[in-house]
């Protein structure tokens, strides 16, 4: 193997002064896009007509859908740092994927809230075993099996590789929620998003406040993300330190 | 741009979605700063305590 070149271009997410450098100012960055994407979005929300079905509980989807969303992609994010952690042995791959678990569980707690809160007053009841609901609430088991796994080995490195191929077997289920509502009966409605079939989609009015939202959500998971990555790296060089002076 | 933040017979429902979802915001943003505070101080501590030990 040849030797790192220190000018390659994603350089900043694999050496961790580089990381560190480059987080200092991405985080609050994220964070600020994410706090002004918010306050539109959610003066969008509040804005647009009531549903002619749904009424007022239409609001609820600027909520809960991309909650939904992001919690899937958290936990591709924790897949693919898995995979890299595993493979490649990389600290920082490791601490990504650490970061992940516990943001992703609160954005899946979030969608199962936000979407019983939802199917209440739509579906006449607070919880159904259908497909898709099932599926999500595996996703939030899949993050809690992560974290416990985690803290429950003694031996990082052992509990990091355990944790690790519980993430990769939890990808089959990403796949499964998608098309959970096509595959199945399922009180849940089918996509009406961007990938959805044109009769099926969003009117412009709900979906543009629907994409601030979601990008909102997006930016606030990179913010913390980055964050939390971050109070890793620090972690880790408090107990290198720790360790140094035990030693000498 | 007129307002509706009248959820009307939906009220009991549109109202908790969006307070659960405060409270997540906010012990996710609470947290995180938490413990990279938390995590930087300590490092910074100890090598503070490296530095005053070097001979």
């Amino acid at each position: 193997m040849g030797a790192r070149d220190p000018h390659h271009p994603l350089d900043f997410l694999t050496n961790p002064d580089r990381f560190m450098a480059f987080s200092r100012w991405a985080a609050p960055m994220f964070g600020a896009i994410a706090a002004v994407l918010a306050v539109i979005g959610l003066a969008m929300a509040f804005a647009v007509p009531e549903d002619y079905q749904q009424g007022d509980t239409v609001r609820m989807m600027f909520i809960h859908v991309p909650a939904a969303v992001i919690s899937m992609f958290v936990y591709l994010c924790l897949g693919a740092a898995s995979f890299l952690a595993l493979i490649f042995r990389h600290a920082l791959a490791d601490a990504a994927a650490v970061a992940c678990a516990p943001l992703g569980a609160a954005f899946t707690v979030l969608a199962l809230a936000t979407g019983s809160l939802w199917g209440k007053p739509m579906w006449g009841t607070w919880w159904v075993w259908d497909a898709r609901l099932t599926s999500v609430l595996v996703l939030l088991l899949f993050y809690l099996g992560y974290l416990a796994l985690r803290s429950a080995l003694e031996d990082e490195q052992k509990a990091a590789r355990a944790a690790a191929i519980l993430a990769l077997v939890g990808l089959i289920n990403l796949p499964i929620i998608k098309f959970s509502v096509e595959w199945w009966n399922s009180l849940h409605q089918g996509s009406s998003t961007l990938f959805a079939k044109p009769e099926n989609r969003l009117p412009a009015v709900y979906a543009w406040p629907m994409l601030v939202m979601f990008l909102a959500y997006l930016s606030a998971f990179g913010s913390l993300w980055l964050v939390r990555i971050r109070a890793l790296v620090w972690r880790r060089k408090a107990r290198a330190l720790a360790l140094q002076q035990a030693e000498g | 741009m007129p307002f509706d933040f009248d959820a009307g017979k939906y009220a009991v429902y549109v109202w908790p979605a969006f307070a659960i979802t405060l409270a997540a915001f906010v012990w996710m943003i609470a947290d995180s700063l938490a413990s990279a505070r938390r995590w930087r101080r300590e490092a910074e501590r100890l090598q503070a305590l490296k530095e005053a030990r070097k001979p």
